[in-house]
This record gives C-alpha cells, sequence and structure tokens, in this order.
C-alpha cells in the first residue's frame, strides 16, 4: 500500500470484503448482506457466471463412475474417497443447505417465472450443443423439457446465421445416443454476421420477432414433440419468451447451452446482482485488487486499482473467490512458479519439482489442476486466519471433469459467510445497516 | 512527446492483448456492437485487430471509428485487457492519417463555444432549436439535426462562484465553518473542478455541489479552468487533447501544492476521470507530474460524499422527499472504479424510491452522438435506457453526467439531473435561497 | 491396385519436393508427387518462417550465404505473396562477442548480403521493445515467408500443369528391378487402397527421411543427420522486423515476425530419430531465457505454443560430427546412378528452405539429363499463382479483407480471422475431414485460443456439409483438440494457461465432448436413464497420433 494520502483517502471500513464476482464471491457476499452485514464486492471483471452453462452442476462424475446418476448419494461415496475435496470440507449437508438457499434466493431475484428446478436426488441428463448429454443438478426451467429421457422426437433448431450452434451435429449426436433427432434450420435475417446468442436473445425479448420466428419454424415442424434451440430465449423474461414458444409450436421447447457469452449464464449473473443489490451489499466491477495491507496473520486491508489512484477496502474478515488457473487467481509463470495472485497465500495441489504439470493426453487429468489455496476445514486460508477461500480457488476439485464447478462454489460460498457470521458473533455484526 | 516515448507506452497497451482469452464478455457489455453492426464489437476491434496491425502501415479498420470510447468494455473485462485504450489508439492512428472533420474540430471545444454562445445565450439557444439552422449545421458540418443540444445558460458558474467567494471571506471573518473539522482541526478544504457543462449550460448544478460541500463543512476554491480535452481525445485529436488537459493540470495543481491535504471533486463523471486515468492513460501522459498529483487528488462528487459516509462524517440532516427517481449510472462514472455510490447516497434520503436502470449505455457518448452519422447508433443504443426509465413511472432521472443527462432527456421528454440535485433538496437548501 | 505412369515420381511433399514437382510441371514434364502425409508437414511446414538475407551465414559459410543473396532476390519476385518484406536486423547485446560486428559486417560485403550499419538509437525507434543495451545494430533484407502458401501454391500451379499431387500416400516399395528403379507403390493413408506409380526417373526428396526411402530402394550410406530444433510462438509481434543477434549462430538467437505471431528459434540437438517431437523443457527455458535478452519482459509476454522441426544435415563422409550445427547446411544432389550404379532415382536433401528453388531446378536438371532431355528451367522468372502482381504480403490483409465483408462474412477462426466460405471451400478442395490439415491452409485455430472457440464451429460445418456420420465428425473434433493440445502443453503457462483452462471449459464444462459416444474415455455410462445408454462403440481411429513412432 501506498503511504497516508490525503486525510480523505482513507479506506473504506466493512464488515466483509469478498474478492471475485462469479458465483462463488456472490453467493458468499448475498449470504453476508442477508445477514446483516455491511459487505462490499470487489472484482477485477464480470465473473465465471457468463462464460458457463448456467447450470448447477453439483457432481457429474466421480472416480470409477462415468456418470453420476443421484448427486447427493455420490457426494457420501466422493467424500469419504476424496477427503481432500471441498466438498469433503464441507460436508454433504452445506450443499443441501446452499442449494435450498439459491431456490429461495433465485426466486426472489428472478425475472418471472424464471426458476431452477432439480435437486440432489437425481441428475438431470441434458444435451449440449454438441449432442452430448451432461448431468445437471439445478438447470433454469428454460432447459428443463431437455432432460433425455423424457426426449424421444426432438427438432434441433439452429440457423447459419448463428456459428455458435451446429443443429446437425448435435442432433445427429443425439440420435446415436438413441434420441429421435433432426436438425432444422432456419434463414434469419440478421443484422451482422457475426451474431452471437446474446444478440439474438436480445430480439427474443421482443414478442414480434417470437411471432415472426414461430411462423417461419413452425411449417418446419414434423412429429417432434420437442423442439431444442440453442440458449437464447431472451433476457429480460426468460420464462415469457418459453411460453409463448412453446404456445406457438404446440411443443415442449428447450435451451441448450452453447459457447460463451453464454446467455443462461448472463441471466444468473444478473439474478445474484439483484439479489446483492436487495440485501443492501455494494458491487464494484473493475477494480482488481493490486496489493494488501498484512498485519502478521491478518488481512488488514485490500486496494484495487481504481482509476487514477488505488482504492482501500479494510474489513475483519475476506473472501477469496478469485477462482482457480481459469481466471488468473491462481497462476504459473515462465519459471514455472505457481502462486496465489490476490494475497500471495500459500498453494496445496501443485506437483514437485520435476514431476509434471500438464500430461500429453489432452483428456487425461492434468497433475497441475487441483492446485487451490490451502486451507483449513473452515475453508480458512493458511497463514491468513480472517481470509476465508471459496469457489474455484479451492484446492481438491476438478471443476469441468467432475462437473461439480458450480455446486462446489455455491456450497462454499454459502459456507464461507456461514464461518463470518459465526466467527464474528452470532446474530448481526458490528456496524450492521439499518434498512 | 517524442515517437520514442509513444511507441513504448503504445507497446504496453498493445501488450495487454497478451491477456485476451477471447471469452467474449466485453462483446456482451458493449453497448455500441449491440445497437449496429457497424462497429465490430470490443474483442473484434480490440485486442484481435490489434495483432494484424503494424505501426506504420496504413490502418485497414475505419470501423473501429464506430467504438463510443464509453470504456465499459475495458471495465468488465476479467481478463486485465485494455480494450478501449487499444481501441482509441486506432483511432487516433486513423485520424492521423486520414483527417478530422471540421465538425470534429468544432464540438470538441466546449470552452470555446461556451465562451462564444454564452454572451448571445437568447440567440444561440434559438439557433440551437432552429430546425432550419439545425439542418444548416448539419449539411455543413455534419452535426446531426435531431441531436440533443444543451441550452447555453446565459451566465457562467465562475461568475456565480467568484461573488460567493467575496461573500464567504466576508462571513468567515465572524463565522467559522459550520461542518466537523478535518483531522488536523482545520477547516477541511477541496478543490471545485466543474467542467465545462457547469460552467456554460448547467451552473445551478455547480452551484449545488457547492452549497452540498459548504453544508458539510467545506472550504470550496473555484480556480481558474478550462476543458479536460476529453472530447478531443475521444474524436481522436490526441495532440490538441494533451495541450488541453495538461492546461487544466497546471491550474488544478496549484492549490494542492499549497495544501498536502487538499482534494479536487468534481460532478462531471466524465471529465474527472479524463484527469484521473485517461489522460494518463489513453493520452500517455503517464510522466507529467502535475496530471500526476491532479489525478491521485480527485474525486467524483458522490465518491467523496459516500466515503465521507462511509466514515461516519456526512450529515444526514435528510428531509424526506416522496418521489420515485431513476438512477443511470453513466458508463464514464463506470469507469472511475467505485461502484456506483449516486445510488447509495440517494438511498439516504426518506421516502425517496430508487429505481436502478440496468441498461448499459444512454448512447450519447460525450460528442459521439451529436456527429451526423452516428446520431441514429446513438438513439439506438440508447433505446433500452429509455424504455426502462418509461417504464419505471420515475418523472426524474438521476444521471452523474451532463451529456448523458441531455441525451436521457432527449429521448425520454423526462427531466434529467445530476443526483446532487436530491441531496441539496433532501438538505433543505433550496429553501435556503441561495 | 490401379497404376499411374509418368515422366518423374516425386517422393516428399516438402518445400522441396514440391518445387521440384513445380519446376518439373513448368518444363513441361509429367509429374506425380506422393506424400506420407499433408505437403508440408514435414520439416518445411515446422520452421520459423525466416527467408534468409545470407547474413546468417555471412562469417561461418559464405557459400550457403551467396546462395540465399541470389535466392532472397528471385524469391521476392516469384513468391513475393508468400513473403512479408520485414526486413532484418542484426544487433549485438551485451552478451555477443563485441569482435563479431566487425567480422559480420566484412562476410557480408565478401558475399554480396546488402547490409547497412545504423544508430543503435535508429534500430530502436524502428523496434522499441528490443534491449535499449544493444552496441551495435545492421540492416539486411530478410524477411519472412509463408511455407505453407508457398507449397500450396507451387502445388496448384504444378496440377494446372497437369501434375498430379497425392497427399497421405506413403511410399511402400520402390520398384527396382536389377540396377533400375521404375517407380514405386504407395499406399492412400485414408482408403488403405495401393496404388503403383511407373515413373521414368524418381526423385527421393524425403529430407530427414531421405536415407530410410533410399534404404527401400536398397542404396546403402545415405545418412542424413536429423538435427531436432524447438521453435516457440509468441502470441503476436514483439517485433516487426526480422531479429538476429549479431553473433555465430546458436540457440535462441533469432526473432521472426511472420503472420500475427513471433517465432523464437532454436536449439539443435542431434537425434536418431527424424520423427522425434519432444521438447525438453530445459530448451524451452533456454528459448526464453535469449527471447528475455532481444527483447525485456519476453518471459511475461504469452507464449502460444511450442513445436520441434527436423533439420536434414546431410553428412559428408569425411567430417563426422555429433554437434548438428557444424554439419554443412549446403544441399546434396545424389545422382545414384553416379554413385551406386542404380538408374532411375536421384536424392535431394540437406538446404534449407531459402535454397529450396536452386534445389529443384538442380534437381530438375538432373532429372532431364538422365532423360536425355534439355528443357530449361524457369522458376527464376515464372511467379507462382498468386505472386503475380508482385506485391508483397502485408499482416493487414486479413483485416481489410473482413474489413470489406464486415456485415456480409462471418468469422469461424475469431483470431486468425478465418471467414466461412474459405472454411467451406477448403473442406471442398482438400476432401479432407481433418481439421488439422484445414489448419494447415488457412491458420484455422493457429491464434491465442488455440481452437477454443472455432473447434465446435467448424466441426459443425464439417458435418453438415460434408454428410459425415457423427462418430466421424466427433473423431475429427477430438483429434484436433488433442493436435492443439500436443503444442501447447509444454510450453504452457501465464496467460495461455488461462486460455487452456478456458478452453478446457468449453469443451468439458459446457460442450461435454468428453461425453460424446466417440470419446475416449466413454465407457457403459450405467443406464442412467432410458435415453442415456451411448453406443458404446469404440474403435475411433481419430485419436491415433499421426506421427507413428
Amino acid at each position: 500500500m501506498t503511504g497516508p494520502g490525503p486525510a480523505l483517502d482513507g479506506p473504506l471500513h466493512f464488515d466483509a470484503v469478498v474478492i471475485g464476482a462469479g458465483t462463488a464471491g456472490m453467493t458468499a457476499a448475498i449470504r453476508l448482506a442477508q445477514s446483516g452485514a455491511r459487505v462490499c464486492v470487489v472484482a477485477k471483471g464480470v465473473g465465471s457466471t457468463h462464460l458457463a452453462a448456467g447450470t448447477i452442476d453439483v457432481l457429474g462424475r466421480i472416480d470409477g463412475e462415468e456418470r453420476v446418476t443421484e448427486p447427493g448419494a455420490a457426494l457420501e461415496r466422493l467424500i469419504a474417497s476424496r477427503p481432500d475435496h471441498p466438498y469433503a470440507l464441507l460436508g454433504s449437508g452445506v450443499v443441501a443447505d446452499s442449494l435450498s438457499w439459491f431456490f429461495e434466493t433465485a426466486a426472489a431475484s428472478s425475472p418471472r417465472g424464471y426458476e431452477y428446478v432439480g435437486g440432489l436426488e437425481r441428475n438431470m441428463l441434458l444435451p449440449t450443443a454438441v449432442g452430448a448429454l451432461r448431468p445437471s443438478t439445478l438447470v433454469p426451467i428454460t432447459m428443463a423439457a431437455g432432460e433425455a429421457s423424457a426426449l424421444h422426437r426432438a427438432a434441433i433448431v439452429g440457423t447459419h446465421a448463428l456459428r455458435d450452434f451446429h443443429p446437425s451435429l448435435c442432433a445427429a449426436n443425439l440420435r446415436e445416443a438413441g434420441i429421435e433427432a433432426r436438425p432444422v434450420f432456419l434463414e434469419l435475417e440478421l443484422e451482422r454476421a457475426d451474431m452471437s446468442a446474446l444478440g439474438i436473445a436480445r430480439r427474443f425479448d421482443d414478442p414480434a420477432w417470437r411471432a415472426l420466428f414461430c411462423a417461419q419454424l413452425s411449417p418446419a415442424l414434423r412429429s417432434e414433440d420437442h423442439v431444442g434451440l440453442p440458449a437464447m430465449l431472451g433476457l429480460r423474461d426468460p420464462h415469457a419468451a418459453l411460453a409463448d414458444l412453446e404456445r406457438r409450436l404446440g411443443r415442449r421447447v428447450f435451451e441448450i447451452p452453447t459457447l460463451p457469452p453464454s446467455v443462461p449464464g448472463m441471466r444468473l449473473y444478473e439474478i445474484l446482482r439483484r439479489a446483492l443489490r436487495s440485501a443492501g451489499g455494494r458491487l464494484v466491477i473493475g477494480a482488481e485488487v493490486v496489493a494488501a495491507e498484512r498485519h502478521g496473520e491478518r488481512i488488514a486491508a485490500v486496494a484495487t486499482r481504481a482509476a487514477g489512484r488505488e482504492s482501500h477496502y479494510a474489513a475483519p474478515w475476506f473472501v477469496l473467490a478469485s477462482g482457480g488457473l481459469a481466471s488468473g487467481g491462481i497462476e504459473l509463470d515462465s519459471s514455472w512458479r505457481t502462486s496465489e495472485r490476490v494475497l500471495g497465500l500459500p498453494l496445496r495441489g501443485v506437483p514437485d519439482a520435476g514431476e509434471p504439470r500438464f500430461v500429453p493426453d489432452f483428456f487425461a487429468e492434468q497433475p497441475l489442476g487441483r492446485v487451490g489455496v490451502a486451507v483449513d476445514p473452515q475453508l480458512r486460508a493458511e497463514g491468513a486466519e480472517n481470509v476465508v477461500v471459496a469457489g474455484a480457488a479451492l484446492p481438491g476439485q476438478a471443476p469441468w471433469r467432475e462437473g461439480c464447478g458450480e455446486g462446489v462454489a455455491l456450497a462454499s460460498g454459502y459456507r464461507a459467510a456461514q464461518v463470518i457470521v459465526r466467527e464474528s458473533g452470532a446474530g448481526a455484526p458490528a456496524g450492521a445497516r439499518a434498512t | 512527446m517524442s515517437d520514442l516515448i509513444d511507441m513504448i507506452e503504445h507497446g504496453s497497451l498493445r501488450g495487454s492483448l497478451d491477456h485476451c482469452v477471447k471469452c467474449t464478455i466485453c462483446e456482451t457489455a458493449c453497448p455500441v456492437s449491440n445497437a449496429t453492426p457497424l462497429f465490430p464489437g470490443p474483442k473484434y476491434a480490440g485486442p484481435q485487430s490489434e495483432r494484424y496491425r503494424v505501426a506504420g502501415e496504413p490502418s485497414v479498420d475505419a470501423s473501429v471509428d464506430y467504438c463510443s470510447g464509453c470504456g465499459i468494455c475495458s471495465q468488465v473485462c476479467p481478463q486485465g485487457v485494455k480494450i478501449a485504450e487499444i481501441n482509441a489508439r486506432a483511432r487516433d492512428a486513423l485520424k492521423r492519417e486520414h483527417g478530422v472533420p471540421l465538425r470534429d474540430r468544432i464540438i470538441t471545444r466546449p470552452t470555446w463555444l461556451g465562451r462564444i454562445g454564452t454572451p448571445v445565450a437568447p440567440i444561440a439557444n434559438l439557433a440551437l432549436n432552429l430546425r432550419p439552422a439545425r439542418i444548416l449545421a448539419e449539411k455543413a458540418l455534419g452535426v446531426h439535426r435531431d441531436a440533443p443540444a444543451p441550452r447555453f445558460a446565459g451566465r457562467r458558474f465562475s461568475t456565480w462562484a467568484r461573488a460567493r467567494g467575496r461573500e464567504r471571506r466576508a462571513d468567515r471573518a465572524t463565522a467559522p465553518g459550520a461542518g466537523p473539522p478535518d483531522h488536523r482541526g482545520l477547516p477541511r478544504r477541496v478543490v471545485y473542478f466543474h467542467g465545462c457543462g457547469t460552467e456554460f449550460y448547467e451552473p445551478w448544478e455547480g452551484e449545488k455541489v457547492v452549497e452540498v460541500l459548504e453544508h458539510n463543512g467545506f472550504q470550496v476554491t473555484v480556480p481558474r479552468q478550462g476543458c479536460c480535452g476529453l472530447p478531443l481525445q475521444s474524436s481522436g485529436l490526441f495532440d490538441d487533447a494533451r495541450r488541453t488537459v495538461l492546461r487544466l493540470a497546471r491550474s488544478l495543481s496549484a492549490p494542492l501544492r499549497d495544501d498536502a491535504d487538499a482534494i479536487i471533486v468534481g460532478n462531471a463523471t466524465s471529465c474527472t476521470l479524463m484527469l484521473k486515468r485517461e489522460g494518463r492513460e489513453i493520452l500517455g501522459l503517464e510522466d507529467d507530474p502535475d496530471l500526476r498529483l491532479v489525478s491521485r487528488r480527485t474525486y467524483d462528487i458522490c465518491e467523496l460524499l459516500l466515503a465521507l459516509h462511509d466514515r461516519g462524517e456526512l450529515r444526514t440532516d435528510f428531509r424526506p422527499i416522496r418521489e420515485i427517481v431513476a438512477y443511470h449510472a453513466p458508463c464514464q462514472q463506470q469507469g472511475h472504479g467505485i461502484g456506483k455510490p449516486a445510488l447509495d447516497l440517494l438511498a439516504l434520503i426518506p421516502g425517496l424510491e430508487v429505481r436502478e436502470m440496468n441498461a448499459r449505455c444512454c448512447g450519447i457518448a460525450g460528442t459521439y452522438g451529436l456527429k451526423a452519422e452516428k446520431h441514429g447508433i446513438s438513439m439506438a443504443v440508447g433505446r433500452d435506457l429509455f424504455d426502462q426509465v418509461l417504464a419505471s413511472g420515475a418523472p426524474t432521472v438521476a444521471c452523474d453526467s451532463e451529456t448523458c443527462r441531455w441525451q436521457i432527456a432527449h429521448g425520454t421528454g423526462r427531466r434529467s439531473v445530476h443526483p446532487i440535485d436530491f441531496l441539496h433538496r433532501a438538505y433543505g437548501l433550496d429553501d435556503a435561497g441561495a | 491396385m490401379s497404376t499411374l505412369s509418368t515422366d518423374v515420381l516425386v517422393i516428399g511433399g516438402g518445400a522441396t519436393g514440391v518445387g521440384v514437382a513445380w519446376d518439373a510441371a513448368l518444363r513441361g514434364l509429367d509429374v506425380v508427387l506422393v506424400d506420407r502425409h499433408d505437403l508440408a508437414q514435414g520439416t518445411s511446414g515446422r520452421f520459423h518462417g525466416l527467408l534468409h538475407s545470407g547474413g546468417r551465414y555471412a562469417v561461418k559459410d559464405p557459400q550457403a550465404a551467396r546462395e540465399c543473396v541470389a535466392e532472397n532476390r528471385i524469391l521476392r519476385r516469384v513468391a513475393a505473396d508468400c513473403i512479408e518484406d520485414t526486413g532484418g536486423l542484426f544487433v549485438t547485446t551485451p552478451w555477443d562477442d563485441p569482435g563479431y560486428a566487425d567480422r559480420f559486417a566484412a562476410g557480408c560485403a565478401e558475399t554480396g548480403v546488402r547490409c547497412e550499419e545504423v544508430q543503435p538509437s535508429q534500430a530502436l525507434r524502428g523496434e522499441p521493445r528490443l534491449n535499449p543495451r544493444i552496441s551495435r545494430a545492421f540492416r539486411v533484407p530478410d524477411a519472412s515467408i509463408d511455407v505453407w502458401k508457398t507449397v500450396w501454391a507451387m502445388s496448384h500451379g504444378a496440377q494446372q500443369r497437369g501434375a498430379r499431387i497425392l497427399p497421405y500416400h506413403e511410399v511402400v516399395t520402390i520398384d527396382r528391378s536389377g540396377d533400375v528403379v521404375g517407380g514405386a507403390v504407395a499406399r492412400d493413408a485414408r482408403s488403405g487402397d495401393e496404388l503403383r506409380i511407373e515413373a521414368r526417373v524418381t526423385v527421393n526428396a524425403t529430407g530427414a527421411w531421405a536415407g530410410r526411402v533410399a534404404q527401400m530402394a536398397g542404396i546403402e550410406g545415405v545418412r542424413v543427420l536429423p538435427g531436432r530444433g524447438i521453435m516457440i510462438a509468441m502470441n503476436h509481434r514483439l517485433v516487426n522486423t526480422v531479429v538476429n543477434r549479431c553473433q555465430m549462430p546458436t540457440d535462441g538467437d533469432i526473432i521472426v515476425p511472420i503472420r500475427t505471431v513471433s517465432v523464437i528459434g532454436t536449439t539443435d540437438q542431434h537425434t536418431d530419430d527424424p520423427d522425434d517431437h519432444t521438447v525438453p523443457q530445459e530448451e524451452v527455458d533456454r528459448m526464453l531465457d535469449e527471447g528475455e535478452r532481444l527483447v525485456p519482459g519476453f518471459r511475461r509476454a504469452r507464449a502460444l505454443r511450442v513445436w520441434t522441426g527436423v533439420r536434414p544435415l546431410f553428412e559428408d563422409a569425411k567430417a563426422d560430427s555429433t554437434a548438428t550445427r557444424d554439419v554443412t547446411r549446403a544441399h546434396a544432389l545424389l545422382d545414384h546412378e553416379q554413385r551406386d550404379g542404380v538408374r532411375g532415382l536421384l536424392t535431394i536433401t540437406g538446404g534449407k528452405l531459402t535454397t529450396y528453388r536452386l534445389m529443384a531446378q538442380e534437381t530438375v536438371d538432373a532429372v532431364c539429363r538422365q532423360l536425355g532431355e534439355s528443357r530449361p528451367c524457369r522458376t527464376e522468372t515464372e511467379p507462382l499463382p498468386g505472386s503475380e502482381s508482385g506485391e508483397h504480403y502485408r499482416l493487414g490483409e486479413r483485416l481489410a479483407r473482413k474489413e470489406a465483408e464486415l456485415r456480409g462474412e462471418q468469422l469461424i477462426c475469431e483470431c486468425e480471422l478465418v471467414p466461412r466460405s474459405k472454411l467451406e471451400r477448403a473442406i471442398a478442395q482438400t476432401g479432407s475431414t481433418d481439421l488439422d490439415d484445414i489448419r494447415r491452409q488457412l491458420r484455422l485455430g493457429m491464434g491465442p485460443c488455440q481452437g477454443g472457440f472455432c473447434t465446435y464451429r467448424a466441426t459443425g460445418i464439417l458435418h453438415e456439409r460434408d454428410g459425415l456420420r457423427a462418430l466421424e465428425a466427433d473423431a475429427s473434433l477430438l483429434a484436433f483438440l488433442q493436435e492443439r493440445w500436443k503444442g501447447v502443453w509444454p510450453v504452457l503457462y501465464g496467460d495461455q494457461l488461462r486460455q487452456a483452462r478456458l478452453d478446457e471449459w468449453i469443451f468439458q464444462g459446457v460442450l461435454g465432448v468428453e461425453r460424446l459416444p466417440t470419446a475416449p474415455e466413454t465407457a457403459g455410462a450405467g443406464g442412467a436413464s432410458g435415453a442415456g445408454g451411448a453406443s458404446g462403440a469404440g474403435g475411433a481411429s481419430g485419436l491415433a497420433p499421426r506421427e507413428a513412432p
């Protein structure tokens, strides 16, 4: 940190500062704000939500089980076999609690009718854009009709104007999986050649566009009882768009997630953002943490890069939800040193010197893949007792291989808030804001 | 500035393209590319195209000129790519090559326009709102006939401030400042940077800023000041912009050198951002000591007031205001990296129902929406915001930037004010009849 | 087995082999060319892209320098569109022998390399990222050359003149009866069919593999010493001029700006196996350290990928050495009639990309001698297809083209600005379902995201256009991912690591490609649901590494 600035340039004080605006950070922040804490989220940019499918995948694969059918039960087996996994630290109870909390919170901050469905009893198997079937635990209502067990005859609809979705490939792979799927191409006149699903999603907010779309699609449909579309059914009121399409087409309609930017992911971010705002939390985007003030085992404040100078945020508690290797929260430099970038915390899961970090097989598990910030069972960082770690920064997980990224983010964010609330004295922390 | 420094500076901005992982988050947030296909988007025009640009070779992508320079892309980028800055450099290179239209040379000089317009305000305002005159201006200059034109106030803020200063000096002989003193027990001092919008078009906003600050115990100094150079920079006139911002930095830094604790505060959020960051980063003026000093000590008015509140030092003797207000955070305000302090301040006012608008941009982007070829785009960009404002049922829109306010008023027919208006009213300062 | 009959059979589709085919076709000879893989997939496609001015050989090998001077001039004319006129610099850094610079200048003067000493400050103005501590700087006419473009152009030109170019045809036997070679039998790698090619003369242009091919004809003692070197592509143009260290050529002493990237090269390790593509970490570290000396901050810049090339260094029986850099870089043309008493076979090996045309000329001259015909060489004056205007390639070309079609053209590979129309045309023209073949044509997937976004798009288009079965398309997708990863993981750190994780996220987290019916790890799915029973049909061949061990 720089020396004392002008008198007005002191730090801003909060009960907790959350670093990172992905699912984990937002969950921790909302929970904290809901319990009365003054909380501020600082983030370099918008987080992981925009890149993910918009589903909450709790557990899709564990050792020896290619495809997890019952995530709740599999969770127990995982916890038993991998004591270093974040789920083992969290316990299955926290996972279940965090999902219930998410249902409630999402329901309160979602656009009307846009709800998440599913549960720990059974994973849903949903088609991906390439036509593989991916297990998810909670999915937005707009994807639910794609559940493979109920999918018999489906039209997979796309347009050449959208380069990020290929109905013929998707349908062909679904046929390999025993689903009678047929590609349907629409000729849509769009104003640009490089249109993303997001660009089309903005059109789907408009009922007139939906009517035109359906008028073109209807005649192309045959005996299919389901219609699969790339995930682009609007941002503002996706449930209305879904209902509108189902009514006009007379068939069940479902969204299929595709390449980033993820429309369902953006909806999820918006839900979390709204929930944070209505709970009274603050959010500062474009504010990368560049320094920390440390007193022994405690972090006193962090400094973010704001325009022209650093802004300082002081708090008795910090939640580190800055992600793992994908976000750059943890990095490997050209001298092969691995480090936690925000606070310089010790890591776990770094291969020993001389051991491979990566292996030649793209599909094999990469040795560096499970790296994370070393934590105690309370998720507190080693060497920084007032820093609680959540999300992809936690060691021991393989978010995509195991299909557990969002589940870990949600449960650990939830847990981080719980730890802080409990440790700082039951009930509302000091300085709670009266609203 | 030597070519060498320019290229090194350029190199470091350019170097940030290495951080891009093509995630496209910037494109989800870009207001312009979501409204027109003429701009291919920040990822495309920025880190992607930059790999094809060689210093000294001719520019081949004129579409980068459709970037409005709002800067949202750089803010939302989780990877640390200086997208908007890369684009600004590419626009500068384009302008160097193809020249700058006369129109841009005129509308990018608000001080000059203001000095001409103010003494003849009634005539100038008439002309600005007279259809035939506007058609003529569009044909001759390329300033769109429907673009929002501010009205000259006919008086200058600085005139009021000088009179006020004399008054206060007289007062202080008898009564010390009203509010709590600073950490040294001295009256708090701020240097007020009002910008051209306040000076020529909305002097009342500046008057309110001063009164709210004084209500909180500040001694407000208003040095002589000119334009910050932002309009020049956003139109790609970098050399002129450098001269302009440095001139301003000279005059604002003088009082800071006298008082190590003094700060600058401004209500023109894009102009304060120019002082804080853009002048240094985009114009490559990192090494100028005046600008560096000014940059570190400049605060947006809402940023300052909220920081005071967080420390328990803001007066909260607010009277209720039973109204609905829509709040729009302008792009440049978001560029400060301080969240949305106005939202938290407005929430302090009892009875006031604040509706946060969730749209990216009003579309004006400084002078972008004035240009004939871009006005349509600017209105399309703003459509989402306009619709949300109209749906909110709020009679008034609070917004931190003056050009955005003019655009919002133009696009919605609603009144648009700086958030300070509500604080001023809630403090009861309106009634004081200053 | 079907049979073709021709004047000249060329074995090997690198720059030399295709150069021979182009030269021979221009002289009116009938040509068939075969390669076990795609064109320019061996040594030619695995170098840094330098068109030598001759400067690198000015002191050490004056003969090679003179050849480079002449060929540089010719290629700038006939292959203009494949060459970017970057210019080159030789700079003396604090780590270089300060005495070399004067020897360098003298060597250039003697060998005809156009060389001009400039003030270091002037060099730095042009290349501001260069180490400011350089003490001497020389400008030379180095340039960068796009080998693939060169090879495709020659191949198309030859085909227009009747040549038959057959990639993915591996020679399985060379037809030798008595002391005469009469052609070869090649196997089509895709169909498995064998094809007999009868030829009046057979040219072995297989570079580092030339000894093996000669052996197939029963000829021993053609010793080509493979020298393996690694090169690392950096994400963007750290320099816009070819930058060489002004010293005796050594490891990591050159950065070549080519297309959108800059390539640092190279190491030099003897290997026994020309198909050896190992990338030892100490070589990567050495490259990065040397890069840092030329361009401070190099280690913080983004490395995209690493690859190895194997130089064919013809071993002169008289000079035996294991340090391959000291073996001559000169090329060798072996007339096996004179050397071994075997008619109808020539071997051309050694040399360097810059002199491929000269090598081809000498080879076809020898072919004509064997045929007893007099046909003058025309490659010195005949421009390659696409280079007729004589204008050099500029980096901004693709950006300019997209700008002209901003609203009409859909980009599939955003990093390398590859539009859909080009992709569809390449799929139709090559008839290939291998995305890696398409990549070499178009640079698909060669930018920062290394296929993260375009692989799915390209597979979708491939599937739709070619009417592939799902399993074939899936195999293409998975093979391309594996192929991209091959060059990424040994040099994975910093920004590229974030990219690799995002790509993994896209393919595993969003698309779930590991759950495709053909995916490597798919076992029986355990009957998750009625419809979920994936056909466990294994046998997807797409993942087998193409380079045979």
